[in-house]
C-alpha cells in the first residue's frame, strides 16, 4: 500500500501576508507612477531651475545622511545592534563644532584672514570628531560592553536609555534653545556660487559644496581604512565570526572600541557639516536626520559600507523630490522618509545591496 | 598609591564635575534649602560633592587586595588627592571666571552666576578652592575608613539580624498568627485593599485625583505593552500611535467640532478601542515578520508618521490639526453626568482592574505560554507548532487595543486632544516602566508606573532631570538588573541562567547567542 495515499492531504496554508504586500506594493507603484506623470506632463508646476534646486538640495543632505549611516552600518555590521544613541552623538558633536567656533570668534581669529578661515574650519572639524569619538568610545565601554552576551532585547534598550541621556544631558547643559552656528565669513550660508539654469538663477551655496567634499573624502578614507589596513581586516574577520577572530589572536574588544571609535568619528564630522550647512543646533537636532541615516543604512542594506553611501544619497534625493513627485506638502517630508523605511523593510529587507551579514545571522 | 584609586579618584572627579555642569548641584543645593529651611543652598551642593568623593572613597577600597590601616589611609588619601585636584581647580577657575564676567551662562546654561557663588561659597576663588581640597581630602579618607569600619563591625549582618528577628517576632505575634490561619484571610486582605481603593477618590481632593488618575493610565498604558513587550518579547517604540489613535477616536466621535457626530461616550469607547486594535493588527500583518530591532525602528517611525499627520495641516479639516479637539464628550450615566475627575478615577481603578484581570489570565492560558516560547525563541517555537504570527498579532491587537482603551479615557477626561499629548517621550515613558518595573510582571508595571509617573509629579523640582534619570536608569537597570524592580519569576530565571552555566566552558555551550 502507497503511504502517501493513506496519510490525509495536507493542508494548504494561504500566505495572507504575501497577498497584503504584493497589494501595498502594486498599489505604491502606480499611485507614483500616475503621480510622476501627471507632474511631469499635466502639471508643470516646477521647472527645471527648481527640480535642480531639489537634486542639489537632496544630494547634500543624502551625503550627510551617508555619512551618519556608516556609522550604523559599521556597528550592526559587528555587533548586530541599532546603536540608537548614534544620531545623539551626531549632535554632541556639532556642540563641540558650534563651541570651537565661538571660541575662535570670541578671540577674533575666526575672520582674521583667509588662512584662518579655514583653520578654524578645520579645528572645529576636528575637536567636534574627536569629542564625538570620544562620547561613543564611552558608550560602548559603559552601556554596551557590559551587555554583549545578554538577550537581544537587552543591549537595544540600553541603546534607547543611552539615547535619552545624551539627549536630555545635551538640553540640560546647553540650554533648550536653539543656537545659530558662527560660519566664518567667507563661508556663510547664504553665499555660494550663481547657477543659470533657463534664465534663472540657482544658488548652490558653499557650505553644501564642502559637505559635499568633505562627506566624500570621509567614505573614500573609510573604504580604504576597512579594506586596505589590519585595523580594517581585523573588523572584517570579528564580523564575521567572534570566536574564530579571537583564536587568531585578534583582540575583539579592542576591534569593537576601535569600530565605535571609527563611527563616533564619522557622526562628529556629520555633526559639524550639518551645523555649518542647517544653521540651526539644539538637543533634538540628533534624533530626525539619525532616524533618517538608520532608513539610510537599511535601504542600502546593513552592514554593507557602499550601500550606506548609496541608500544615503538616495533618501536624500528622495526626501527633496519626492514631496513634489507626490504633490504632498513639503511638512510632510519625514512621513516620506519613514514610510520609505516602512517599505524598504517590508518588501526588501535585505537592501539595494543586500545585507553583509556573517554566518550567525544568514 | 596605587593605579586602581588614582583612577576611582578619577572617574569620581569626573562625574562631579559632570553633575555640575548639568546643574545638579545647584538642585541638590535648593533642595537641601527647601527641606531644612536653610538661609542658603552652599550646604547641599558641598554635601553632595562630598559624599560623591567619600562613595569613591569607600569604592577604591574596596577594591584594593591589601585591607590594612594604611592601605585605607593610602587609597583615601589618593582618591581624595585626585578628586580635589580637580574639583579645586574647577571652582577656581570658575570663581575666576565670574569673577571677571565673562558670560558662562551662554554656554553652559546651568553654571549661572548663583550657581558658581554656591560652589565658591561666595568667596574669592582661591580660598573656596583650597577649602574644597581640603573638604574633599577629608572626605576621600573618611570613605576609606568608613569601608574599612563596615569591614571590621560587619554592621550590615548585624542589621540584618536585627530585622530577621523583629520580623520573626511579628510573625509569633498571637493576633497576626491567628489572623493567618483564619478561613478569610486572604479575602479580608483584599476587602481592605478594594475598601482602599473605593474610597481613595473621596478624600483625595481634585489636584490628586487628576494626578493619580494620570498615573492610572499610565498603568493600562504599561499593562497593554507589557502584553506586547514583556510577554511576546516584540519591541514597540510606536506604542503611542495607538493611544492617540483610541484619544482621536473618542474625541471625534463625541465632540461637536469638527464632525458633529456627538455620540455617547459609551458607544465611542469601545469603538476606539476596537479601531486602536485593528491599526495593530493592520501594521503588525507585514511588519511582525521583522527581525526584533527592526520591528523596534518601523514601529518608531509608525508612531512618529501618526504624530506628524496629526499635527500637520493636511488634516486639519479631519481632526483639527495642530490646534486638537476641543469639548470631547464625557460619560453620562442615568441622566448623570459623570465628567469629572473624581468619577473618572473610579473608571481608570475599574480600567486598570479589568486590563489586570485580563492580562493575568492571558498569561497563564495557552496563549500566554505561547507567548512566552515566542519571546524565547522564535524558531523553536514555530518548530513545536505554534503559529507565530497569529499569536504575535494577537499580542500586537490586545497591546493596541488597550493603548485605544487608555487614550479613549484620556481625552474624555481632559474634554481635550491635541497632536502635542502623543510625543515619543509618552512610548519612552511606558517603555520604560514596564521595564523598569518588570517585564512580563503585572505588579511591576503598577509599582513602574507609580514610580516613574507618581514620583515626578510629587517632586515639581526635578521635572528638568526626569528625562536625563530614565535614560540613565534605562541603561543601568539592563545592566545591573535586566528583570526589573518586581520580576515575574520566570523571567528572573531566564535572565540569570547563565550562573547556573557557568560551570560549562564557554565555547562549549553551541548556539549560545553571542
Amino acid at each position: 500500500m502507497d503511504r502517501s495515499e493513506a496519510q490525509s492531504r495536507p493542508k494548504r496554508y494561504i500566505d495572507f501576508g504575501r497577498w497584503i504586500r504584493l497589494g501595498i506594493g502594486v498599489i505604491v507603484v502606480g499611485f507614483l507612477l500616475f503621480r510622476l506623470w501627471n507632474v511631469l506632463w499635466i502639471e508643470r508646476a516646477y521647472g527645471l531651475d527648481t527640480w535642480t534646486r531639489f537634486a542639489v538640495s537632496g544630494i547634500i543632505l543624502g551625503s550627510v545622511y551617508a555619512v551618519v549611516a556608516l556609522g550604523y552600518t559599521l556597528v550592526y555590521g559587528i555587533l548586530f545592534m541599532i546603536n540608537f544613541a548614534h544620531g545623539d552623538v551626531m549632535m554632541l558633536g556639532a556642540f563641540a563644532g558650534y563651541f570651537t567656533l565661538e571660541a575662535l570668534k570670541s578671540i577674533g581669529f575666526l575672520n582674521r584672514s583667509v588662512g584662518t578661515s579655514v583653520l578654524s574650519v578645520i579645528i572645529a572639524f576636528s575637536v567636534g570628531m574627536l569629542f564625538s569619538m570620544l562620547i561613543a568610545v564611552l558608550l560602548e565601554r559603559i552601556a554596551y560592553r557590559p551587555l554583549r552576551t545578554a538577550p537581544r532585547l537587552v543591549p537595544l534598550i540600553s541603546a534607547i536609555g543611552s539615547s535619552l541621556f545624551l539627549q536630555n544631558m545635551a538640553q540640560l547643559a546647553f540650554g533648550a534653545e536653539r543656537h545659530t552656528y558662527a560660519n566664518p565669513d567667507m563661508i556663510q550660508r547664504n553665499s555660494g556660487w550663481m547657477v543659470m539654469i533657463q534664465g534663472k538663477e540657482v544658488l548652490i551655496t558653499y557650505t553644501g559644496v564642502l559637505t559635499l567634499v568633505i562627506s566624500f573624502l570621509l567614505m573614500v578614507g573609510l573604504f580604504l581604512l576597512v579594506q586596505k589596513t589590519k585595523m580594517g581586516k581585523a573588523m572584517r574577520a570579528v564580523a564575521q565570526d567572534k570566536e574564530t577572530a579571537a583564536l587568531m589572536g585578534i583582540d575583539v574588544d579592542q576591534v569593537i572600541s576601535n569600530t565605535f571609535a571609527i563611527s563616533g568619528l564619522l557622526a562628529g564630522a556629520a555633526g559639524v557639516m550639518w551645523g555649518l550647512h542647517m544653521g540651526i543646533l539644539y538637543h533634538y537636532v540628533g534624533f530626525i536626520p539619525g532616524m533618517k541615516a538608520f532608513t539610510a543604512a537599511v535601504l542600502g542594506g546593513i552592514g554593507n559600507i557602499p550601500g550606506a553611501m548609496l541608500g544615503g544619497l538616495t533618501l536624500g534625493i528622495l526626501e527633496a523630490v519626492g514631496p513634489a513627485i507626490l504633490g504632498i506638502p513639503f511638512q510632510l517630508k519625514d512621513v516620506l522618509a519613514f514610510s520609505i523605511l516602512v517599505l524598504v523593510l517590508i518588501f526588501r529587507p535585505t537592501g539595494i545591496l543586500g545585507e553583509v551579514l556573517s554566518k550567525e545571522r544568514a | 598609591m596605587k593605579r586602581t584609586s588614582l583612577e576611582s579618584g578619577l572617574l569620581i572627579g569626573c562625574l562631579s564635575l559632570f553633575f555640575i555642569v548639568l546643574g545638579v548641584t545647584s538642585l541638590t543645593g535648593s533642595l537641601v534649602q527647601d527641606w531644612f529651611k536653610l538661609s542658603s543652598p552652599i550646604l547641599g551642593g558641598w554635601l553632595l560633592l562630598f559624599l560623591m568623593t567619600f562613595w569613591g572613597g569607600t569604592l577604591a577600597f574596596k577594591k584594593s587586595p591589601s585591607k590594612s590601616w594604611s592601605e585605607t589611609l593610602r587609597t583615601g588619601l589618593s582618591v581624595g588627592l585626585v578628586a580635589g585636584i580637580m574639583l579645586a581647580l574647577t571652582i577656581w577657575g570658575l570663581g575666576t571666571l565670574n569673577a571677571q564676567a565673562v558670560p558662562i551662562r551662554e554656554w553652559l546654561v546651568q553654571l549661572t552666576p548663583a550657581a558658581i557663588a554656591m560652589l565658591t561659597m561666595g568667596r574669592a576663588p582661591v580660598v573656596a578652592a583650597l577649602l574644597m581640597f581640603v573638604v574633599m581630602l577629608l572626605a576621600g579618607i573618611g570613605g576609606a575608613a568608613w569601608a574599612y569600619a563596615a569591614l571590621h563591625y560587619q554592621w550590615r549582618s548585624v542589621l540584618n539580624t536585627r530585622w530577621l528577628s523583629a520580623r520573626e517576632s511579628v510573625i509569633n505575634m498571637s493576633l497576626v498568627q491567628k489572623y493567618q490561619q483564619h478561613q478569610y484571610s486572604k479575602q479580608i486582605a483584599y476587602g481592605v485593599g478594594a475598601l482602599v481603593l473605593l474610597t481613595a477618590p473621596l478624600y483625595l481632593g481634585r489636584y490628586w485625583n487628576y494626578t493619580l488618575g494620570t498615573v492610572g493610565l499610565y498603568v493600562i498604558l504599561g499593562l497593554g505593552l507589557n502584553v506586547v513587550v514583556g510577554m511576546a518579547g516584540l519591541l514597540d517604540l510606536g506604542y503611542v500611535a495607538f493611544f492617540a489613535i483610541g484619544s482621536y477616536t473618542m474625541a471625534l466621535l463625541t465632540a461637536p467640532q469638527p464632525h458633529d457626530i456627538v455620540m455617547s461616550f459609551w458607544l465611542a469607547l469601545p469603538i476606539g478601542v476596537l479601531l486602536a486594535a485593528c491599526a495593530g493588527v493592520l501594521l503588525g500583518i507585514p511588519v511582525l515578520r521583522m527581525r526584533g530591532d527592526y520591528l523596534a525602528i518601523v514601529t518608531l517611525g509608525f508612531g512618529e508618521i501618526i504624530r506628524i499627520l496629526s499635527k500637520s495641516d493636511v488634516l486639519t479639516d479631519f481632526s483639527g490639526g495642530p490646534r486638537g479637539v476641543r469639548a470631547v464628550g464625557g460619560p453620562m450615566l442615568f441622566g448623570l453626568n459623570l465628567n469629572n475627575e473624581f468619577y473618572f478615577m473610579y473608571f481608570i481603578i475599574l480600567g486598570i482592574i479589568i486590563v489586570a484581570y485580563a492580562t493575568h489570565q492571558l498569561q497563564r492560558s495557552r496563549v500566554g505560554r505561547a507567548w512566552m516560547a515566542i519571546r524565547e525563541d522564535e524558531d523553536v517555537a514555530e518548530a513545536m507548532g505554534i503559529n507565530t504570527l497569529k499569536y504575535k498579532l494577537l499580542a500586537f491587537a490586545m497591546g493596541s487595543g488597550f493603548a485605544g482603551f487608555s487614550g479613549a479615557l484620556f481625552a474624555s477626561r481632559n474634554k481635550f486632544t491635541g497632536p502635542e499629548d502623543f510625543t515619543l517621550l509618552v512610548s519612552i515613558n511606558v517603555l520604560s516602566l514596564v521595564i523598569i518595573g518588570g517585564m512580563g510582571s503585572i505588579p511591576g508595571v503598577i509599582v513602574g508606573a507609580l514610580v516613574l509617573k507618581g514620583l515626578p509629579e510629587m517632586l515639581r523640582q526635578l521635572d528638568d532631570y526626569r528625562m536625563l534619570a530614565f535614560g540613565g536608569l534605562l541603561v543601568i537597570m539592563m545592566i545591573l538588573r535586566p528583570e526589573g524592580l518586581i520580576p515575574s519569576s520566570r523571567r528572573k530565571m531566564e535572565l540569570h541562567d547563565d550562573e547556573s552555566e557557568a560551570l560549562v566552558p564557554d565555547v562549549l555551550v553551541e548556539g549560545g547567542e553571542v
